[in-house]
């Protein structure tokens, strides 16, 4: 087991040092040049001040020094400031972090707390409208894209009802932007609940525990849902990863002060520095989680505890 | 009055291709303390009859339609839920094939064998799990005080199935029905746990119903044997009789395939060229027809029915001619030789 969780957190710093060099070629891989294309928006800017951008980006020397230059400020909490404005890059980040983990993890809660059992009581009425209903609903809930869902949810609870706000940041404005994301994940959610469900539910071992005498409940709360849940948790790690995904569009939509939205404001105000501080913080947050989720997993399977 | 007294119990599975005949009309009955064995080659019904006398047939697809499981005066089948539940694991129980699999890999041992202790003895924590340990002390496991906090992966696959027999003697049961508990192991654990299950039957008194592919293993277990052929039981008779005597034209070819019978050999039981009837268009007249040496005009058009042999009250046969196994047996040992 320490030796998977260790391989575990060395292929996490593989994918974090990939990134780094990912976002230093990041630059480049944009035609044109990117003081330019950085500058292209304001007019009062000099020729004089273009060079010393350049300079101070490093963009005039070779790439692997960039690399190496970038890496060295990184390791020391520079992440550089921002275009315009000159705030520093990490610090705006790191503010907002939060806002976008507490997104997250909600939503994370939510697309459980909805998808699970609605996957449990497909599987085991397997076959029945029941069944048909919820995997229906569940194929529509999954086609349904997320910004869409969002401006819907925004209309009626905030607009016509008038019961949530629509944007801002406290914990109110959380709910809506919470539910649509957990919603459009819940649908993928229940289906695979339910296909593990189905799996547990023909085990040898649920006949073994009918056998036994066990009241229905007992063996499905006991022998069923232990096993299902093992595999929920398994997939927690990969949703997270969603979540961070479909974070930055619903922090869009409902004006959500996370670093989503901050990076698409970057994006268009073509602010390199923090676009890049950006995609090293959101790879580093979803690697730790997944890491932290697997070794959950690990800790809760006694087939790997043990072995 | 029997143990277990089963009358014309018949299932059926009832899938989108067609309707299967798992179990037809299937009498036999089983006396206290006796051993049964059940043989027949895979998809006979072995183990749909033994799961419906249970009432543990996955419904749907499956469904019991006809038939009555006498046992200690009630007819299980007549039982509400709740009712059967408390006797399941209690007065009778039932292991399976694969200790691997019938076991819930995500329990403790100690989880999975206090759980029926607590339902049906009301015992509490500690008393149920005093006599856990005391019942895998007593099915030859090791250090059970230390091993009963282990999960199933952690055992072997011979020290499993001890563990699957503990669960099945959790709360002294009057019958324990073994679904070929040994297949999945190799042959010199397959003999130590049919001489555990030897024993335990000696000391606590119970009747088993062992069912098995294979016919040798019976030779030193079995008290009287049913062979099972396409969902029926064509051959009923005590051990001596069967191995002696077989009237049977399937039975005979089992016997035949198995080389030496006082060697515990383990004998594939493909007996006869040919395949069995395929279950969902089941033939008229005698389902061995199709493969049987002995064929006669009227095993195509008539089912023949259990039946006892003439001079012998508890041999049954059903077959229109019973041949005469005796001589048929010695004659392939004197070519033999
Ligand atoms: N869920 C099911 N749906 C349809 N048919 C089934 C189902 N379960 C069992 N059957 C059929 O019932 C028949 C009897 O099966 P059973 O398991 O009792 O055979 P068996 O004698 O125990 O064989 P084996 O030695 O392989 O265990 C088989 O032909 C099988 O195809
Ligand atoms: S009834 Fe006929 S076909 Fe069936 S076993 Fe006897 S001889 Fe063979
Ligand atoms: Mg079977």
């Amino acid at each position: 087991m320490t030796r998977y969780i260790l391989k575990r957190i060395l292929s996490g710093i593989f994918t974090i040092w990939v990134t780094t060099i990912a976002v230093t070629l990041l630059i480049h891989l944009v035609p044109g040049d990117p003081v330019q294309i950085m500058f292209a928006q304001s007019q009062s800017t000099t020729p004089e001040q273009i060079e010393q951008i350049r300079s101070q980006l490093g963009l005039d020397r070779p790439i692997y020094e960039q690399y190496f230059m970038y890496m060295g400020r990184i390791l020391q909490g520079d992440f550089g400031t921002t275009i315009r404005g000159n705030q520093p890059v990490l610090e705006l980040l790191l503010v907002r972090l939060p806002n976008t983990l507490a997104l997250a993890l909600s939503a994370l809660l939510i697309t459980m707390l909805v998808g699970v059992p609605i996957g449990f009581f497909a599987a085991y009425k397997r076959g029945t409208w029941l069944d048909t209903s919820l995997m229906t609903g569940a194929i529509i809930g999954i086609s349904i894209p997320s910004f869409w869902l969002g401006l819907m949810l925004m209309y009626v609870f905030s607009i016509r009802l008038g019961w949530l706000p629509v944007s801002g940041t406290d914990f109110k404005n959380l709910i809506l932007p919470a539910v649509t994301l957990g919603l459009a994940n819940a649908a993928a959610v229940s289906r695979l609940t339910r296909s593990s469900m189905l799996d547990v539910l023909s085990q040898d071992y649920m006949r073994t525990a009918r056998a036994k005498g066990l009241a229905e409940t007992l063996v499905l709360s006991r022998h069923a849902l232990r096993n299902g849940l093992i595999n929920v948790v398994n997939m927690l790690g990969l949703q997270f990863t969603y979540m961070m995904g479909g974070a930055i569009v619903v922090e869009n939509v409902f004006a959500w002060n996370g670093i989503g939205r901050l990076a698409i404001q970057s994006i268009f105000q073509r602010d390199y520095p923090t676009i890049q501080g950006f995609i090293l913080i959101f790879a580093t947050v979803v690697v730790v989680v997944s890491i932290v989720l697997d070794i959950l997993y690990v800790w809760i399977d006694p087939r790997i505890k043990y072995s | 009055m029997p143990l277990l007294d089963v009358k014309h119990l018949q299932t059926r599975f009832y899938t989108g291709e067609g309707v299967v005949h798992a179990v037809n009309d299937v009498s036999f009955h089983v006396n206290d303390q006796e051993t049964v064995g059940i043989v027949g080659e895979s998809g006979s019904g072995k183990s749909m009859t033994m799961l419906s006398v249970m009432r543990l047939i996955p419904q749907p697809p499956g469904k019991i339609t006809q038939g009555e499981v006498m046992f200690e005066g009630q007819d299980l089948l007549q039982l509400s839920l709740p009712a059967i539940r408390r006797l399941r694991g209690n007065r009778i129980s039932m292991i399976f094939q694969d200790p691997m699999t019938s076991l819930n890999p995500v329990l403790t041992v100690e989880k999975q064998l206090t759980e029926s202790i607590r339902v049906h003895m009301k015992l509490d924590k500690v008393a149920a799990r005093d006599r856990a340990i005391e019942l895998l002390e007593h099915v030859g496991i090791p250090a059970a005080r230390d091993r009963i906090r282990n999960y199933p992966h952690q055992f072997s696959g011979g020290m499993r199935q001890r563990v699957m027999i503990a669960m099945g003697l959790a709360c002294d049961p009057k019958l324990l029905i073994a679904d070929e508990p040994t297949t999945a192991l190799d042959v010199t654990i397959q003999a130590q746990i049919v001489e555990l299950v030897k024993r335990l039957k000696e000391e606590l008194n119970m009747a088993v119903i062992w069912i098995t592919h294979d016919l040798s293993l019976l030779a030193s277990l079995a008290d009287r044997i049913l062979v099972m052929y396409a969902g029926q039981i064509v051959e009923s008779a005590p051990l001596d009789q069967l191995y002696a005597n077989p009237r049977h034209p399937y039975t005979l070819g089992l016997l035949q395939s198995i080389p030496r019978l006082d060697e515990a050999q383990k004998a594939e039981l493909k007996p006869v060229d040919g395949m069995p009837p395929d279950l969902m268009d089941y033939p008229q007249g005698c389902p061995f027809a199709a493969r049987c040496p002995y064929v006669i005009d009227r095993c195509h058009t008539e089912d023949p029915t259990l039946e006892p042999v003439s001079d012998r009250p508890n041999h049954a046969v059903a077959c229109w001619v019973k041949p005469n196994g005796a001589a048929v047996l010695e004659t392939a040992r004197a070519i033999a030789h």
